[in-house]
């Protein structure tokens, strides 16, 4: 036998066949992974190719797996109509700047199940995910709040979205409950990935007064550099990122996509996949806290207490009261912002003196 | 140190990458050839300098080797416009997108290795004096080269005869050729030249301001100088001024934010485009139009046999 393409691929075809059980021997499920990022980009895009390892590992021969890594989005529409012509039939899209696209595929090709990774809305072939990012913020505040001896943060942001400026919210409810004094600097670099303007903002952050500096992110250049300048400390980003900075990284927050995606892959394989709107704490896997470094034993009993009274929900981020930056309140004591409200915020807490841009 | 020392300080760091690539392509212009490619050169720089450092454990090796990539990515648009005088700006076009691509393969397998960037080094007794000292001689010797390639160049170009014959094939071709001058063999050692400082700007990148490796590093750095160069009217000085102007209003910006100062974000970063745009264009008119690009700039040199 002439070793061609086509000979591979029966080979291939009939080995699958063989692995699956005679009652339902069955093509392997093409599953599709559009990245934002490269896959070499230490944090978002890295951590869903992970999770994309992951699941060909648990489910062997009856899944395949085609990725496209750094898809700008304007590309967007040509790489996801191009994954449903070569077979996927489940199709991971990893970020929320591509969400409005899915929506407008997802329709187009009802035959497809379509996960926007972060989203507002499903579809009758549409699920959304996320994970609750903003548990392990609450913890950074805390961290932030006893390592902080200029009592003032200072937070590299990405872009104004709500999903950043929640978590400008929740680091500072984090950082008041210990101390009623911090105070929060904020840069936007306009980017999620630009390893020289992260820098550039921490280091402007870092000669205003800040010592401890949080980063919404991806590269692990304002920690890097929060080691450079020692006496800063900072927190890594989507992966665990203790290596760049051994004296400066307090703890990372450390995705896991893996496992959702086993899950998912699975449901299509068994016919039971819903459109589902899955947000995941630290009490589902979809995230954990890297193992906390440079702190004090107190310190890291403190944050390791808080961290699973999050994940086990007697503590809530979004407890009331609730007032804006300009005195309007939004819920009082006693009640909880919903998550459709906690995914709309667009306005900072009273007591954060930074301009919402 | 004072706020304001910490800021001129960044400044020039923030700067140098810019310049050192700027300076690189104002000899290419000059010489009458456009490389869009700078992107390309310079973060193909930044993935081997890196890869050479963490490999033979020596910086210095790293610098060279991305000097070197730089050169050898330069080599190859020579090849397409020079030899084969195809289009300069789908080459160049080409070469940044090819750039961008290789540095990804190149530097994969570095992808998360952590490294000690150059560090500083001080120049005895100019480093003492205050104020001065601290900002300008107390700093990498990417710094220092940067200072060095302004006044090499500046000096070159136009005290030097070498550099007039350069200044002619970029003004008229034909005519620097019927003078006997071999317009290919100038216009390819200017390529080369653009070349290494393109990766030696990438070097910086990658062992000195963010040091480690992931893909697209340069994030646009490489556009920036080739902007720089433009605004400058091709002259060594003001490109020098533009490229600080540029970095200095990028770090202004985010300090300014820090500071909570009142103004739209976007607004704020907009500020080094506009800035840089603008004191360019008011240098020139009080020059009365300074001088305009090349002539044969872009335009393919073909000797007839």
């Amino acid at each position: 036998m002439t070793l061609s393409r086509r000979n591979i691929l029966l080979g291939g075809g009939a080995l699958g066949a063989a692995a699956a059980s005679p009652a339902q021997a069955q093509a392997p499920l093409n599953v599709g992974f559009i990245l934002i990022g490269p896959v070499g980009d230490f944090g978002w895009s890295t951590m869903h190719d992970q999770g994309r390892r992951r699941m060909l590992e648990v489910l062997g021969d009856r899944v395949r797996a085609t990725q496209v890594e750094a898809v700008a989005p304007p590309d967007f529409d040509r790489v996801a109509t191009q994954l449903v012509r070569t077979g996927s039939r489940l199709i991971f899209t990893t970020s929320f700047s591509y969400f409005q696209a899915t929506q407008r595929v997802a329709g187009q090709n009802p035959n497809v199940f379509w996960e926007s990774a972060t989203g507002t809305a499903t579809a009758r072939n549409l699920a959304i995910y996320n994970a609750r990012f903003y548990e392990g913020r609450y913890v950074q505040g805390v961290i932030a709040a006893r390592k902080s001896r200029s009592k003032t943060i200072g937070y590299v942001a990405s872009f104004p979205v709500p999903e950043v400026i929640h978590a400008i919210n929740t680091v500072m409810r984090g950082a008041w409950s210990v101390d009623p004094q911090m105070r929060i600097r904020v840069v936007w670099a306009g980017a999620w990935f630009n390893p020289g303007r992260e820098a550039d903002a921490a280091r402007a952050l870092i000669d205003q007064g800040c010592d401890v500096i949080c980063q919404h992110t991806d590269s692990p250049a304002p920690l890097q550099l929060a080691e450079q300048r020692g006496n800063v400390f900072g927190f890594g980003q989507a992966s665990d990122m203790t290596r760049f900075a051994p004296r400066a990284h307090l703890t990372s927050s450390v995705n896991n996509w893996g496992d959702y995606y086993v899950a998912r892959a699975r449901a299509v394989l068994d016919g039971s996949w819903q459109p589902t709107d899955t947000w995941g704490g630290l009490d589902s896997g979809m995230f954990r806290l890297a193992p906390f470094t440079n702190m004090t034993p107190e310190e890291a009993s403190e944050a390791e207490r808080i961290r699973d009274a999050l994940a086990a929900g007697t503590l809530h981020p979004f407890e009331g009261p609730i007032t804006r930056q300009d005195g309007t309140p939004v819920i009082p004591a006693g009640q909880r912002l919903t998550d459709d409200q906690i995914r709309a915020q667009n306005y900072f807490y009273q007591g954060i003196e930074v301009q919402m841009p | 140190m004072t706020l304001f020392e910490a800021i001129l300080l960044t400044v020039i760091t923030a700067s140098t990458p810019l310049l050192i690539a700027a300076i690189g392509e104002l000899v290419v212009e000059r010489s009458g050839v456009l490389n869009l490619g700078v992107e390309g050169m310079m973060i193909m720089g930044a993935a081997v300098g890196i890869a050479a450092a963490i490999t033979t454990g020596s910086s210095a090796f790293g610098v060279l080797a991305a000097v070197l990539a730089g050169m050898a990515m330069a080599a190859l648009f020579a090849l397409l416009t020079l030899g084969l005088a195809t289009n300069q700006v789908a080459a160049g076009l080409a070469l940044a997108i090819f750039g961008l691509g290789l540095s990804g393969v190149v530097g994969a397998p570095f992808v998360g290795v952590q490294r000690e960037g150059i560090g500083q080094v001080a120049i005895p007794y100019l480093s003492d004096i205050p104020f001065l000292g601290p900002v300008l001689f107390a700093q990498d010797p990417f710094v220092y080269a940067a200072f060095a390639l302004v006044a090499g160049v500046s000096w070159f170009l136009f005290r030097t005869r070498a550099g007039l014959v350069l200044r002619a094939c970029g003004e008229n071709h034909a005519s620097a050729h019927a003078l006997g001058h071999h317009v290919l063999r100038v216009r390819f050692l200017a390529v080369l030249f653009g070349g290494a400082c393109a990766g030696l700007a990438g070097a910086y990148l990658s062992l000195v301001y963010t040091p480690f490796w992931t893909s697209g590093m340069t994030a646009g750095r490489g556009w920036i100088a080739l902007a720089i160069v433009v605004f400058a009217s091709w002259l060594p000085w003001r490109a020098a001024v533009g490229a600080y102007l540029f970095g200095g209003a990028t770090i202004l910006q985010l300090h300014a934010q820090s500071a909570g100062v009142p103004l739209p974000t976007q607004l704020l970063a907009a500020m080094p485009y506009l800035i840089t745009i603008l004191v360019l264009v008011l240098i020139m008119r009080l020059r009365r139009g300074g001088v305009a690009g090349p002539q044969s700039l872009g335009q393919p040199f073909v000797p007839d046999r």
